[in-house]
């Protein structure tokens, strides 16, 4: 990989690790409201992208992210923030039509060429997944950030709504924890190459792959773990409905992750998220890894829930084409006293 | 030593205490002030599962003030087959007393322990009672001591005491001890009996 831009040291967090905490976030969009008969899925619940009724074949599926970077490689950082731009549209069971890059270059501390690079890798990703890069928009920024908006289409009756779970479905979550963790120690000079090389291919995987397969199997709702971590995006999963019950040792977390945590190197995002959800867990056996449960992901895996019947199947299905973190890691059941807890 | 880390962002604070526990010699306290909840966690995490004890205090205005030590800390764990009362018995004399009887009462007092179903979990030797570490190995009070010893009751010597009495060489029995341990073990426990 090519560091020498350094990207990550010119800003102050990596990633989503840099986004707004969720109870900020829910009291600032508190008072919009975007009621409307074509709107199927608006910001009134906390969905992943917005989708809009064309005609009975088609709605259109709307999103925008932007990251900071999460590596110094402009290629790859290019490649990881427009995976985890795509990725909402995907969690919605859609497929991506186009994309517009949204760009605060930071052009004090990197040269153009840096700039010429990111896009590339947002190319080379958008392309992966059939889709176009239709224009874009570019502004000086003290900070590097870079994203798309995205634009996809789904079939109005095939919409995987994040928080519309059974009782007895179980859960798949089909990328590794740990990618904020990781993402701080890369900006920290703190990992061998080997490893930010393994890190990054997780980051830069697409979710496009896990989205057709899921869409093949009894799945009743889907999200992408991202700024909020897994226990953020299933407390929002869960709807206060049900419970979600979590076995501990099923849930996919890389090793350096672990290693790092037990050294303290946990974004404040990580802590930010564990705070606002205190009242909503339930640790059935206290665990030394339960930070890593609220660590903000970028660029996450899919959280699938899919009814028992299917999910060895599905889970075959996702190891068989290389998602090989792809694990079953809860169970959904009638509400009890906490909305999510863990074993 | 000193750091301050308020308004820095993780993992800032984690490496500068790292850089700085690595730089400072055994036996001395590091005492970092941070102000976020988040650098407050990750402090103490990383001090404490490398090993070394570490505590924080909230200041105002959001800090808190975390303590690490490094070197030698007295961690005390008790289990239900714990054969030992978490006491410390603290010595500042050789003699219970004054005089010939006082000697006699000590060694009686300390053989008596011996006895007991539960033995104190350690001795602090300070002041002339270091005397009593380094006496001749044909002195009754040495096989009490190494008796208790052998029983599993630590015993510790203060080392600038020994050194005073100019006995440092002659120590037969525990290990030396330093002010901050000895300050750990009386404060850390649950009682202290001083003869």
């Amino acid at each position: 990989m090519n560091n020498e831009a350094k990207l990550t040291k010119y800003v102050k967090a990596a990633g989503c690790a840099a986004k707004l905490g969720p109870g900020d976030l829910t009291e600032a969009l508190g008072g919009l409201s975007c009621a409307h008969e074509n709107v199927l899925v608006g910001m009134d619940t906390s969905d992943d992208a917005s989708v809009y009724y064309l005609d009975e074949e088609r709605a259109l599926v709307q999103t925008v992210d932007i990251i900071t970077p999460v590596v110094d490689d402009p290629f790859v950082y290019g490649q990881i923030a427009a995976a985890n731009s795509l990725s909402d549209v995907f969690a919605m069971g859609g497929e991506v039509a186009t994309a517009m890059n949204i760009v605060g270059f930071d052009g004090c501390h990197q040269p153009r060429s840096v700039l010429k690079e990111i896009l590339a890798g947002g190319q080379n990703k958008v392309q992966e997944c059939g889709g176009i890069i239709i224009g874009g928009h570019t502004i000086e920024a003290p900070e590097m950030t870079y994203g798309m908006s995205v634009t996809g289409f789904v079939h109005p009756k095939k919409i995987y709504r994040n928080n519309t779970p059974r009782i007895g479905d179980v859960l798949i979550l089909t990328k590794p924890l740990g990618m904020g963790i990781l993402t701080t120690a890369i900006k920290a000079d703190m990992l061998e190459n080997s490893v930010i090389e393994k890190v990054a291919s997780i980051l830069a995987t697409l979710n496009h792959k896990a989205s057709q397969i899921m869409r093949k199997y009894d799945v009743s709702a889907c999200t992408d773990v991202t700024g909020f971590g897994l226990f953020g995006h299933a407390s929002e999963m869960s709807f206060n409905q049900v419970t979600i019950a979590f076995e501990m040792k099923n849930i996919p977390i890389l090793d350096e992750a672990r290693a790092l945590a037990d050294m303290g190197i946990i974004p404040a995002g990580a802590y930010n998220n564990k705070s606002y959800l205190s009242s909503k867990v339930h640790a059935k056996v206290p665990h030394k890894d339960e930070i890593i449960l609220y660590d903000a992901q970028t660029s996450g895996g899919l959280l699938i829930a899919v009814s028992q019947n299917d999910a060895p199947k599905l889970l075959k299905h996702l190891l068989d084409e290389g998602l090989t973190y792809s694990s079953i890691i809860a169970e959904i059941l009638p509400l009890g006293e906490k909305t999510l807890l863990y074993m | 030593m000193k750091l301050d880390c308020s308004g820095l962002a993780c993992p800032e604070p984690v490496l500068q205490t790292k850089k700085a526990l690595e730089e400072l010699p055994n036996d001395s306290v590091l005492e970092v002030t941070v102000s976020s909840l988040a650098s407050k966690e990750n402090v103490i995490r990383f001090a404490q599962n490398g090993g070394f004890d570490a505590r924080a205090q909230d200041l105002e205005e959001g800090k808190s003030l975390i303590t690490i030590v490094k070197g030698f800390t007295c961690k005390i764990v008790i289990d239900a087959k714990d054969e030992f009362l978490d006491k410390t018995l603290f010595l500042k004399s050789d003699k219970v007393g004054e005089g010939e009887l006082g000697s006699k009462l000590i060694v009686g007092f300390l053989k008596s322990t011996l006895e007991l179903p539960k033995l104190p979990r350690r001795i602090i030797c300070v002041n002339q009672a270091v005397l009593l570490t380094t006496a001749e190995e044909s002195a009754p009070i040495m096989e009490v001591l190494k008796a208790l010893e052998a029983k599993g009751v630590e015993i510790y010597s203060c080392g600038v005491c020994l050194e005073f009495f100019g006995v440092s060489d002659k120590l037969k029995v525990g290990k030396i001890g330093n002010a901050f341990g000895t300050i750990e073990m009386l404060f850390g426990g649950e009682g202290t009996i001083s003869l």
